[in-house]
């Protein structure tokens, strides 16, 4: 029987392997290194917002980010086997596996948990803290806070880790239990406090053994029950489908590109995952930061919160565009009579479909939260933002959005172009709500970016192999 | 292989060759960084010929094909396909010929059928009812019409890229490694297929490191080495002259590799 710790050491290197392949070692191991260098430039700044926003409020938000990089990183373990097929061709990973070697599945999903956890905390934890620490002399910090906060992110991105494997299982075996454990786990945090569900937060703001117990049992018992029940989700025969390409497509007819979009729409359909994806990557995400956001508003009077949900849905929904390529290529397009920038124009004219969801999501936040009243500044504000975030994914990624965001210098060039845009709208929304209005002038930018960024992927040249 | 009239002027029957080239390239060359995939390639291909591309792995046969239909620019030299510069009309090229890559495979999630639909809609065809049938039928996968093409096999993945290639009815096909995959009864099947779509004037050029296919089908090969092209003449030749086209093969590798 192979050892946990060998399945574990495997895993590592095919993880590593994997990304320093799609990425590139030099430009893989940089990113670690920009995260370092943006945690450093972000804890100097910390000081300057000091006034509108308290320490303890962006310790807060930076935890609610690792809970959903725990969330995502969650999701693409258990869903990601296309997209390993499309890139390396047949190439499995270990985790996959379980039929082809002589280890059950619930020794390879627990070796898979472990490195996980030590992989993400190496590639993003550590070199966040260690951004933090560099700054912590010239911000006159307690370095106590080094440690504490590197614990309490840890503690955070395990539970979005721990809390999507669990979810995920429940859904393997049946959408009802899956939905029924959603509906008891949300009735049972209703009587909490706000501090008392996100325990890392309690932990950051006093530690102690109770929050630590707390948050490592919101980490373990999930992880635990998702181990022992795993199923791994085979299919035994083969599926077969009617002919649903051209239905859709003549549906899809007057708005051009049709064939793409229907073919987007049944890769998203018949995916591993199929809707599980859009519960797991966008609702689930959305829904934590719409409890989190009710949290921040306690701690932070001035925060609009509907605003601020509106700015961040709109960085969220820019993910469906990852959504929409993790299963295509445009490989699988080169010998055909097709440019990159109709294959590009397919997905963004399905991106505007798929957006109806989170549009619906925001119409019925803000009229239920804040009254009908409310829904035009928040589209005002979500849209510009989704569209905007949009634009400078496809100009920096083209049609390769889930590979090059880890490439240092694309990361670097997203952070840098999209966050003093969103910083400035969440700032000047604090100030006054009405200037979230500004956020419309995000639009042309947005479309400058996607005119230049199709061209710009037009007279991309296919690396050789 | 035919014998030229001596009555035409040399150069009016060159010209009159030159209209019926399919492919003419110029010292094509593809550099990847400081890789040279492809050599300052010349060549042409005939109307309704079989021309087989040899080489071993790494040869430089894909890049060549890419270059040819317009998926990679050259980096220096020029290539017309069926009159089209390859560079200045990629698409254009891509729309008049069919094209069977070596690794690509089909959407994981499409169904055969669907696939062959998705195809023809990119290409506009309308009414392939037929066409997909025939296909279906003369591949012998008609049973695996509505399996998603992440389930099906290699051979059948093979099967469907070829027919996907071939829906347009075009007059030129550029196949890489044409029978990799397939069982023995279906390669029969492929070759003679192929022999009767050039008998009937299409043109074939396809790569491939397995010279019992040139042997068998082929009217003329070129053999590629580290880009560069070593040798171009037709079959016939060879095997005319008693020689077995492994040993030629393998002696000018051979060679060519300790120059």
């Amino acid at each position: 029987m192979t050892p946990v710790p060998d399945l574990f050491l495997a895993m590592m290197k095919e993880e590593w392997r994997i990304h320093s392949t799609v990425f590139g070692g030099i430009w893989f191991g940089l990113f670690p290194c920009a995260i370092a260098v943006f945690a450093f430039i972000g804890s100097l700044a910390l000081p300057f917002f000091a006034d509108a926003v308290p320490y303890t409020t962006v310790a807060l938000l930076a935890l609610i980010f690792f809970l959903l990089a725990g969330v995502m990183v969650g999701s693409f373990g258990l869903m990601g086997r296309e997209f390993m097929n499309r890139r390396f061709g047949q190439a499995s990973l270990i985790a996959y596996a379980s039929r082809s070697l002589p280890v059950s599945e619930r020794r390879i999903f627990a070796a898979f948990l472990v490195k996980d956890t030590i992989y993400y905390i190496l590639l993003y934890i550590f070199p966040f803290t260690v951004g933090f620490a560099a700054a912590t002399p010239f911000i006159s910090l307690d370095p106590g806070y080094i440690l504490l906060a590197f614990v309490s992110l840890t503690l955070a991105f395990l539970i979005g880790l721990s809390a999507v494997c669990f979810l995920s299982t429940l859904y393997a075996r049946s959408i009802g239990l899956l939905a029924g454990a959603v509906v008891a786990l949300a009735l049972a945090a209703l009587p909490l406090g706000g501090a008392a569900i996100f325990p890392p937060y309690s932990f950051f703001l006093a530690p102690g053994i109770e929050p630590l117990a707390l948050s490592l049992l919101f980490i373990l018992v999930p992880a635990a029950i998702s181990v022992l029940f795993v199923t791994a989700d085979y299919p035994d025969r083969t599926k077969r489908f009617r002919n649903n390409l051209d239905p859709l497509a003549d549906l899809l007819r007057p708005l051009g590109s049709e064939h793409f979009i229907a073919k987007d729409a049944l890769d998203l359909l018949r995916s591993e995952g199929g809707a599980g994806k859009i519960v797991f990557s966008f609702l689930l995400p959305v829904g934590l930061i719409w409890v989190c956001l009710g949290i921040l508003v306690r701690f932070t009077p001035g925060i609009d919160p509907l605003l601020m949900f509106a700015v961040l849905l709109g960085v969220i929904s820019a993910t469906i565009y990852n959504w929409l390529t993790e299963f295509d290529s445009f490989s699988s397009y080169t010998f055909l009579p097709v440019e990159v920038s109709q294959v590009i124009d397919g997905k963004l004219k399905s991106y505007a479909l798929l957006s109806l969801l989170p549009v619906v999501l925001i119409v019925v936040v803000a009229a239920v939260s804040s009254g009908a009243g409310a829904v035009l500044p928040a589209l005002a504000t979500f849209i510009p933002v989704s569209a905007y975030t949009l634009a400078v994914t496809v100009y920096l990624t083209g049609l390769h959005p889930n590979v090059m965001l880890y490439h240092a210098g694309v990361f670097v060039r997203y952070v840098l172009a999209t966050s003093p845009a969103l910083l400035l709208i969440i700032f000047a929304s604090i100030i006054d709500p009405r200037y979230a209005y500004g956020s419309l002038l995000l639009l042309l930018p947005a479309a400058l970016l996607l005119g230049r960024g199709r061209r710009k992927w037009q007279a991309w040249d296919m690396p050789g192999y | 292989m035919f014998s030229l009239p001596m009555l035409i002027h040399p150069e009016a029957l060159e010209s009159m060759i030159a209209m019926h080239h399919m492919i003419e390239a110029e010292g094509l060359t593809k550099n990847y960084g400081n890789v040279t995939a492809v050599d300052r390639i010349s060549l042409n291909v005939a109307e309704g010929e079989l021309f087989g591309l040899l080489g071993p792995n790494g040869s430089g046969k894909t890049t060549m094909i890419r270059m040819l239909t317009g998926q990679v620019r050259p980096t220096s030299g020029s290539a017309r396909v069926m009159g089209l510069d390859v560079v200045e009309n990629p698409v254009r090229v891509r729309e008049v010929v069919g094209i069977i890559p070596e690794q690509e495979t089909p959407p994981s999630f499409l169904t055969a059928g669907e696939y062959l639909r998705f195809v023809a809609r990119i290409r506009n065809l309308d009414g392939i009812d037929e066409q997909c049938d025939r296909w279906f039928d003369l591949l012998e996968f008609s049973d695996k019409r509505d399996v998603l093409c992440k389930d099906l096999s290699r051979g059948t993945r093979q099967k469907l890229m070829f027919a996907q290639a071939f829906l347009h009815e075009p007059r030129l096909v550029l196949i890489d490694e044409p029978l990799i995959n397939l069982d023995p009864i279906m390669q029969r099947k492929v070759k003679d297929f192929l022999r009767g779509y050039t008998r009937d004037g299409g043109t074939v050029f396809l790569s491939t490191h397995i010279l019992g296919i040139a042997e068998e089908i082929c009217d003329r090969i070129g053999i590629i080495h580290n880009g560069r092209l070593l040798y171009t003449g037709p079959v016939d030749d060879l095997t005319g002259s008693g020689r077995h086209l492994e040993s030629f093969f393998l002696d000018l590798v051979r060679g060519d590799a300790g120059a």
